[in-house]
């Protein structure tokens, strides 16, 4: 917890370390949240910079509803602080938060119009008329929904609801704005428009953003920075491809893409290499740097599937090359998975570009290579 | 296959659509021609005591209109008078209904499921036990010497006992009393519907607590108040007995009219058409009624 926390602060996206733009905008301090015996956020503290889009990702009943629901004032945290641009929120309650939020299944008044339900944030400010209708003008056009102003939500699909929902959390300026699995009733083929759209709606307006997903790729598309959350806390803070290439520990490793996950014990250590015995494999693997431990301390690897090559002859390398046997094959079109079976009865996973369209691929039972850089493995130590 | 034989059979359908008009064939339509047969009629002392509106001299069959027991209802003011009194104690009744009933509905709806059930029931209960015999207990309790008063002048409050029997008072404890179910489970099952979320996305757009109830809570509860109001406003505009044995002899009310032209005056013909007229006003707010539902539909 408290390595990630330090790796949180030092790791400033580029869109934040621009110049003016705050990097403790948000400061969320010691944040617990218990809901009877059971505990739903632990003890968790993040920063979250000024203009970023930070996205809360975790399986469900990680916490991080509970958390952005906290940043909202549905809920008000048991112990610990949030404070927005240097303000305490304390017991704020949702209405006197300069925070908004789009909700999960948008929940759009269905008794007001679309034009209705934009202007509504604003007609509780008591702002004048003639200034409502120009920015509502303003927020449809922004979303593209100007034709359907006189609708009412459920005159609207799916996507057209989500874009007025994303209106009406805009339409006030927010300090803050919170999106709670925003694509979640989207399908596939269209959510991958809409995730750029939004970011690229929220990015013009230099709106600080924090999102709740489950859907990783989501979190990667459109987060600067992702935070991976398990069981009430975060177990990593950083920017995606930091968080895809560097997990600092087994649950983010395996819990973004997939991993194949080796257990295995230190061998050699040296300055710019090492070599870790693994049970599984039957040649010591080699890793292209120094690891800080002594001989025989027990170590996970983690190797993506993209990472290992696949070939039919030995490779020309001297480490890292093992033969296995096709044991199953996933085709997806871009690339296959294969699942190989290793000697000892491991099976690794590895992705091969389907690069042409009638080459001949390996199949069922085939033998062959597998084999990866030195650098290709994650060492998770801890 | 089962399914399939089942389209083949004709009239398995028509069977289970043809109860409910038969029913409102049966106890509505007939009844009500007969009725409106009665209200052109003349009253005879006979019986029946009304004449024949359709009789056959032989060579044709002769169709009588008597339209005098209409006019009738115009010329005496009584009429007027009482249909008005009826109109305004129901439409009064309904607001004090949805008054006390509002906040009923609303705070069983925000309990928990589980507590939610008992104060449902709390509410039907009383309406397991005879409607007459509940009327009557009523007069236990506000009669001069009954348990209000008796109770309140045990603990000094009052030095003699308060009239609430046989006024207007009484009659609108009744009505109310009566009624109230009828007000809090329609708007209990439209406000029990209402998504949470939608009153967080009002906090969370800047709407006080207050704000968010009139922007959002009280019209989306909209078609609950007016089923509720409907489901109390008709029946309490015919009512008899609660006038009857609570209100006083002044009370005009035009359930009380139609009962002495049937009973007291023996005038069939005259009763009839108060009848008729009555449901012909009541149509009014039960079109408004359906009209609403259907719009409601629509906007699903």
């Amino acid at each position: 917890m408290s390595t990630s926390e330090s790796q949180a602060v030092e790791n400033l996206s580029p869109a934040a370390a621009d110049s003016g733009k705050k990097h403790n905008y948000l400061q969320i301090k010691n944040v617990s949240k218990q809901f009877g015996d059971f505990t739903a956020v632990d003890d968790v503290s993040v920063n979250i910079h000024q203009g970023e889009i930070f996205a809360l990702l975790g399986a469900s009943g990680c916490g991080k509803s509970t958390l952005l629901r906290m940043l909202g004032g549905f809920d008000l945290p048991t112990k610990g602080q949030i404070l927005l641009d240097g303000e305490d929120l304390g017991n704020q309650p949702p209405y006197a938060r300069p925070i908004n939020m789009m909700f999960q299944s948008y929940a759009l008044f269905p008794h007001m119009t679309v034009e209705k339900n934009i202007a509504f944030g604003l007609q509780q400010d008591r702002v004048p008329k003639s200034q409502i209708a120009d920015r509502v003008c303003e927020m449809l056009k922004l979303v593209q929904m100007e034709r359907f102003a006189k609708r009412k939500p459920h005159q609207l699909s799916g996507g057209q609801q989500q874009r007025v929902a994303l209106a009406r959390s805009l339409v006030k300026s927010p300090k803050l704005l919170l999106l709670d699995e925003p694509l979640g009733a989207l399908d596939k083929k269209l959510r991958t428009q809409v995730q750029l759209e939004i970011v690229d709606i929220i990015e013009r307006l230099g709106v600080t953003c924090v999102m709740v997903t489950h859907d990783q790729e989501e979190a990667m598309t459109m987060a600067s920075r992702i935070a991976v959350m398990n069981a009430g806390e975060i177990m990593q803070v950083g920017e995606p491809d930091l968080v895809y290439e560097q997990p600092n520990c087994r649950f983010s490793a395996e819990f973004i893409g997939s991993v194949n996950m080796l257990e295995g014990s230190l061998n050699e250590d040296h300055p710019d290499w090492a070599s870790i015995t693994c049970p599984d494999l039957n040649a010591d693997l080699y890793v292209g740097h120094g690891l800080t431990g002594s001989q025989g301390m027990p170590c996970a690897l983690a190797v993506r599937p993209e990472k290992i090559s696949v070939s039919a002859g030995e490779p020309q390398r001297e480490h890292n090359k093992f033969q296995g046997v096709v044991e199953d094959i996933a085709y997806l079109g871009s690339h296959s998975v294969y699942h190989v079976r290793l000697p000892s009865g491991f099976i690794v996973m590895a992705n091969a570009m389907n690069a042409s369209r009638h080459s001949d691929r390996f199949t069922w039972g085939d033998s062959l290579w597998l084999s990866w850089d030195d650098d290709a493995v994650v060492v998770l130590t801890s | 296959m089962i399914a399939k034989l089942r389209t083949l059979l004709p009239g398995k359908h028509w069977a289970i659509t043809g109860i409910p008009y038969l029913w409102l064939l049966l106890f509505f339509a007939i009844p009500f021609a007969i009725v409106l047969k009665i209200s052109f009629a003349e009253a005879q002392i006979a019986m029946p005591p009304f004449s024949d509106i359709v009789d056959f001299d032989g060579e044709v069959w002769n169709l009588t209109l008597n339209f005098l027991n209409y006019m009738y209802l115009l010329e005496d003011d009584l009429y007027v008078d009482a249909y008005l009194s009826s109109a305004g104690v129901a439409f009064k009744s309904t607001l004090l209904c949805l008054a006390i009933g509002y906040p009923m509905a609303y705070a069983i709806a925000r309990m928990q499921p589980s507590t939610r059930n008992i104060f449902l029931m709390l509410v039907i209960l009383p309406s397991w036990t005879s409607f007459l015999i509940r009327i009557y207990a009523w007069i236990g309790i506000i009669k001069n010497n009954g348990l209000l008063n008796n109770l309140l002048m045990g603990m000094g409050v009052i030095d003699e006992p308060l009239k609430i029997l046989h006024t207007e008072l009484a009659i609108y404890i009744g009505i109310v009393y009566a009624y109230l179910p009828f007000m809090i489970l329609p708007l209990y099952t439209t406000l029990v519907k209402l998504d949470d979320r939608l009153l967080e996305a009002a906090s969370d757009l800047g709407a006080s607590p207050i704000r968010t109830f009139f922007t959002v809570t009280l019209p989306l509860s909209k078609p609950g108040i007016i089923a509720g109001s409907m489901l109390v406003f008709i029946p309490a505009v015919g009512e008899f007995v609660i006038p009857e044995l609570l209100g006083g002899s002044e009370a005009l009310m035009i359930g009380k009219i139609l009962w002495q032209e049937f009973f007291n005056n023996r005038d069939w013909p005259v009763a009839s058409a108060v009848a008729i007229v009555m449901l012909f006003l009541l149509l009014i707010p039960i079109m408004i009624f359906h009209n609403s539902e259907a719009n409601a539909l629509e906007n699903k």
